[in-house]
């Protein structure tokens, strides 16, 4: 398939030497390998992405759906308490869950792409962080309550250990249990990129700016740090788009107590409430493309592939 | 910086907690796995060890009050859809890559298109694909609506890898078969594939996966016939059973023996490349 195009291409330039239908030809032999994924993308991607909007502009009653256009359930979004918290919710977890993964996962990137020289045992230090990645979502997510529950191995451990003398109730079921379970599913997605980027640093760079007298901190904030951003912008852009289309975890996780924009959707498509759940969607789209589109202002992604 | 001891210290026992961190789960519910049962708890402490969870997946021991996981017909469903969307999605990938290889104008509009479908979260895109199935009076399946949005997710994955080996391609070696008057199809068998193969069998384990893990997409895209993880979602809401934990480490050893034929079919790959190199020096 590849070759064809190509050969099609060049039989003529042999015989004619007509540039243009050269150009031409190629043209053409290019969109018909692009048609394929293009019009799949179109079809079952951007048309669906149209329709939510389309759809959050109908009118819902109670047992059904029609296409009368009506702003009443963007104004029954805004209006309710729930939605509304549902919508500071999600952003607060994000936040808190992106601050973590950052916190926890950078010194480990560093520490993978910088420190560790062996190019054997960084690849195996990558690997192992991949590893988890091979046992079912649901099935990670669902590991967490046997590990936070009263009972749960980490409060079993901690009270051993005499650090506590009661079993720390606040763990699963909560915020907390939903933030753990997300940080420990998603911080690859930033040790990953970040490690790749930090690998990549010239060591001379460093070596030199130590002879000329930097410290350690100097070296970090003018050297390390700046040269993973984009490992960083990526490592947030992966963890920004999971996080903020969550149901999964916090419906295992929380017993229902939080509520994310995903798991109000799956609620309303469940009792049928097609519109109300496309506004969620269509606001959780804007917030995540305000953040995309944030996140590569700071730098330009095209030119670091 | 590499060479503070302290701070290699610190970062070593912080790299160490953290993968504890990563796999304490795991391991906790591959131990709980051999809880008792029928009685004993998806929890602390280990009554007395068995197998039983294990016999109970491949319904080997009576009936009891836990019912076994109607994952039979799931796991077929999931099989048959993965390896659809990994041949689909992996054509896909290396047509448009092929067709990226010299910059075009739009190139730009065309490569966004395609990475938006792995950065659009699931669940908009199942919702997006439900409604406008709804709309023109599609019915809602695993082999039809379903099938169409994991392709639109992993099909970007098989067109980065594949703009990745193209990139570094030489393809001076495909012009020169072309020249010596070698046709098209047997250049693409002899030479193109070989060298784009490590690519290709990398974008089919990737689209496997995903699509065999796929879950908010499948949500509502799926009609009533349930693949893989809509099943254990459907455990969720009611009270969990070890016999879930048993089913997750099984899969997860199933997921090691793919990435063992992975890592088996890349070896050979490399090993006659470099084979053909030492040869063609030789000669």
């Amino acid at each position: 398939m590849s070759t064809a195009t190509q050969d099609r291409a060049m039989a003529p330039a042999g015989k004619t030497g007509a540039p243009r239908s050269l150009a031409r030809q190629q043209t053409a032999g290019r969109w018909m390998l692009l048609a394929p994924g293009v019009i799949w993308m179109m079809l079952c991607l951007v048309l669906p992405m149209l329709m939510m909007i389309y759809v959050s502009f109908w009118t819902q009653t109670t047992f059904s759906i029609n296409s009368t256009l009506t702003l009443d359930n963007w104004a029954a979004f805004f209006s309710t308490p729930t939605y509304l918290d549902s919508l500071l919710t999600t952003v607060e977890l994000w936040f808190v869950t992106l601050a973590l993964i950052f916190v926890i996962g950078y010194p480990v990137a560093v520490y993978i792409g910088l420190f560790v020289r062996d190019k054997t045992v960084q690849t195996s230090l990558l690997v192992l962080c991949v590893v988890p990645f091979w046992t079912s979502f649901l099935i990670r997510v669902l590991a967490w309550r046997p590990m936070l529950g009263t009972d749960g191995a980490v409060n079993i451990i901690l009270l051993k250990l005499g650090l506590i003398h009661q079993p720390i109730e606040a763990l699963l079921f909560t915020q907390y249990s939903v933030v753990i379970g997300m940080v420990q599913i998603y911080v690859v997605f930033m040790v990953g990129p970040v490690a790749f980027m930090v690998s990549r640093i010239d060591r001379s760079l460093i070596e030199a700016a130590r002879d000329l007298g930097a410290g350690t901190a100097r070296i970090f904030f003018t050297i390390i740090l700046p040269l993973s951003m984009p490992g960083i912008v990526v490592g947030s852009i992966f963890v920004s788009v999971m996080v903020l289309g969550e149901f999964a975890t916090p419906s295992a996780l929380s017993g229902d107590k939080v509520n994310l924009l995903g798991n109000i959707i799956v609620t309303q498509v469940g009792s049928l409430k097609w519109a109300f759940a496309s506004v969620c969607g269509v606001i959780l789209t804007v917030l995540m493309a305000i953040t995309v589109v944030g996140l590569l202002r700071i730098v330009n992604l095209r030119r670091e592939i | 910086m590499e060479r503070q001891p302290i701070l290699r210290v610190l970062l070593t026992g912080w790299t160490g907690l953290f993968l504890v961190f990563l796999y304490s789960p795991m391991v906790v519910l591959a131990i709980l796995s051999f809880q008792s049962g029928p009685e004993g708890g998806p929890q602390f402490p280990i009554e007395h060890w068995s197998i039983y969870w294990y016999r109970q997946l491949f319904n080997l021991v009576p009936a009891s009050s836990v019912a076994p996981l109607p994952l039979g017909s799931a796991l077929v469903r999931s099989l048959t859809l993965a390896l659809t969307t990994m041949v689909v999605s992996t054509v896909l990938g290396t047509i448009t890559a092929q067709a990226f290889r010299r910059h075009f104008r739009g190139s730009g509009v065309v490569f966004y298109l395609v990475v938006l479908g792995m950065m659009v979260p699931g669940v908009l895109v199942g919702l997006g694909m439900a409604l406008t199935a709804n709309y023109i009076g599609l019915d809602r399946t695993w082999w039809g609506t379903v099938f169409l949005v994991h392709v639109v997710y992993t099909y970007p994955f098989a067109f980065l890898v594949m703009l990745a080996i193209f990139n570094r391609f030489d393809r001076s070696v495909e012009e020169a078969a072309w020249s010596l008057g070698v046709s098209p199809i047997t250049t693409f068998r002899r030479i193109t594939f070989p060298l784009i193969f490590p690519g290709v069998l990398s974008s089919m384990l990737f689209a496997f996966t995903l699509s065999y893990d796929e879950f908010p997409r499948t949500l509502f895209a799926s009609g009533g016939d349930l693949t893989l993880p809509l099943t254990i979602y459907g455990t969720f809401s009611v009270e969990i059973h070890p016999n879930l934990f048993a089913f997750g480490v099984l899969t997860t050893l199933f997921s090691f023996a793919l990435l063992a034929v992975y890592a088996t079919l890349m070896t050979l790959s490399v090993r006659r490349a470099r084979r053909v190199a030492v040869q063609e020096e030789i000669a």
